[in-house]
């Protein structure tokens, strides 16, 4: 009985359930991290130890050649946004000329996002296959290059063929968060303007544009989220490969953590990764929440 | 001749050179298509040819003679592991769709202690990037024995599903007028009657929607399932990820199983694929 009044009292109780789950499992795993990455914590040892251990692990970081290739990918990997952008603006701009199949259209260049990374990167490694792929079968019916290109398996390639099939798979979500941006505009504020004899291409720019701010920095932040964590797709295609050439820091820390067993060195990575979340990601979601 | 205004939309004519516009967005929307269906095709196409044909022939042609081999051999592989992912899929959904509407009535509708504290932390958690909480969660789930379980995966995708679905059924949940709940109050029913009774029932597409982008995100995640399972409890994610690897010449086989793995997900998209994009469109609302 006590239970039930106290229960009647205090309604929302319950929620201390998700709420225990999400600060064990999210915050007091996070600084669980933290000391992992401190700790002495012998490399290649499944066996953990939680004495203080210093920040080497943090100058190992900074001295090791494989961390700043990891972090120089990481952020090539933000080419997708500004590519993303401006070919998902041009889909929804060809979205909304009232086409007839539209909405199939809309359907078809999204498919690819709908997809498992595990998918599309075997897929596009497959695409990407110096033999039997498409690609250089397509380049060589075309007759651009008879050899065809080596894409993924060469060093200077992997990089840039990565980033060509993320625009893939990612700008038709783009063009979809636009399109919806474009059609939160009143349609008579559109009507009023072409009565006052104003053509297309000026109401775009002086009404429709204005008004994608939003759809702009919610893509941005979706697209630098999955830069960051950019894990399945390129562990699926290359497994960082060839040699370290399209090492990410995830696809680092995975390897460090979990094939090496180096949990100290692996956390220090992931903490330099969630710090990069904190610089990038949280002034963007501050900008776009301030001005609500 | 009625009185009434009869408002037409604003019309143009349209000359000779609009059409011709029109024309060649036709042409731009058609070759953008193609464009974005060709890894489709080509895996298609290569699914259903043998092995030696998939390497010899022009991967964009037609196979000679449809061939289910690829097929029939990719199922018998991935199997089990499609069942595992059933199973973790059905579970990590429901679960965290459960938790986040939960948690998105009680933080939408209500008062409470730490109600601030707890959205900020919930918000945030949707952008942590999961490399910074893996080491401690291997070492939570080894110690709870859930280590490459199936029960251990769903668990986790509960956890990290949650904020996400929170997030998602704010928006839909801040549609619901407060009068209708404080009427129902005042007819006195507690906030957990009025959940069942009136907020569930009449948001069954913001369930259904979330549910549809969670199975999804579910079925489609490589991470932890490789990282907390992949020996005794294999999602097919990671399985099509070693039969890739074992068979890294046999493409056919590699293409059949890709679409095994699809094929939930396609039928999703084809006959749900509303909710999805609805999904989709919370989901950016969520991340801005």
């Amino acid at each position: 009985m006590a239970i039930k009044k106290f229960f009647n009292r205090h309604p929302m109780l319950p929620l201390i359930i998700p709420a225990a789950l999400l600060i064990y499992f999210v915050y007091v795993a996070l600084g669980w991290n933290l000391w992992v990455s401190v700790s002495d914590w012998e490399a290649y040892s499944l066996e953990a130890s939680y004495g203080f251990g210093g920040f080497k692990w943090y100058a190992q970081m900074f001295k090791d050649p494989q961390f700043w290739i990891s972090l120089k990918n990481t952020l090539l990997l933000f080419l997708i946004i500004p590519l993303c952008l401006l070919i998902g603006l041009l889909l929804a701009l060809l979205m909304d000329q009232g086409l007839k199949g539209t909405s199939l259209f809309r359907n078809l260049i999204l498919l690819p996002f709908a997809l498992s990374y595990v998918v599309t990167g075997t897929v596009w490694a497959w695409m990407y296959n110096p033999s039997s792929g498409i690609i250089n079968s397509i380049l060589k019916m075309m007759g651009i290059s008879t050899q065809g290109l080596l894409w993924i398996s060469s060093q200077e390639m992997v990089m840039p063929s990565i980033i060509i099939a993320l625009v893939w798979q990612f700008s038709g979500y783009v063009a979809l968060i636009f399109y919806a941006g474009i059609k939160s505009v009143p349609q008579n504020v559109i009507n009023a303007a072409k009565l006052d004899g104003a053509y297309s291409p000026r109401i775009y720019r002086k009404l429709v544009l204005p008004a994608l701010k939003g759809s702009m920095s919610s893509a941005i932040t979706i697209l630098a989220m999955y830069a960051l964590r950019s894990f399945d797709f390129i562990w699926q295609m290359t497994q960082g490969g060839p040699g370290t050439a399209s090492h990410t820091l995830p696809v680092l820390m995975y390897r460090e953590t979990f094939e090496k067993n180096n949990f100290a060195y692996g956390a220090a990575i992931a903490n330099f990764l969630l710090v990069l979340v904190l610089v990038l990601i949280l002034p963007i979601t501050y900008y776009s929440n301030r001005k609500k | 001749m009625s009185t009434a205004v009869n408002v037409k939309p604003v019309k143009e004519k349209v000359p000779v050179h609009l059409r011709v516009l029109r024309v060649v967005y036709y042409l731009i929307m058609i070759c953008t298509v193609l464009l974005y269906l060709l890894p489709f095709w080509g895996t298609v196409t290569t699914s259903f040819k043998t092995a030696e044909e998939a390497l010899t022939t022009n991967p964009l042609s037609f196979p000679e003679e449809i061939s289910f081999d690829a097929y029939v051999d990719s199922f018998e592989e991935l199997k089990e592991s499609l069942i595992t992912s059933v199973i973790i899929t059905v579970g990590g959904a429901l679960g965290s769709v459960a938790l986040g509407s939960v948690c998105a009535y009680g933080l939408s509708k209500y008062r409470f202690k730490f109600d601030g504290l707890f959205f900020l932390l919930l918000s945030a958690a949707i952008y942590l990037p999961y490399q910074a909480i893996l080491v401690p969660l291997l070492k939570t789930i080894s110690n709870l024995g859930l280590y490459d379980t199936r029960r251990g995966l769903i668990l986790i995708h509960i956890v990290y599903g949650m904020p996400m679905c929170t997030s998602m059924f704010r928006g839909f949940y801040s549609d619901i007028p407060d009068a209708l709940i404080k009427q129902a109050m005042i007819d006195g029913n507690g906030p957990w009657q009025i959940y069942r009774k009136i907020v569930l029932p009449n948001t069954t597409i913001a369930t259904v929607t979330v549910l549809v982008f969670q199975f999804t995100s579910v079925w489609n995640e490589m991470l932890f399932a490789l990282t907390m399972g992949g020996f005794d409890c294999m999602p097919a994610t990671i399985a099509l990820n070693q039969m890739v690897g074992a068979l890294s010449a046999e493409f056919n086989m590699q293409m059949a199983g890709s679409i095994w793995l699809t094929l939930p997900v396609l039928l999703l998209y084809m006959f749900l694929g509303k909710y999805l994009i609805r999904g989709y469109m919370a989901g950016a609302v969520t991340a801005s």
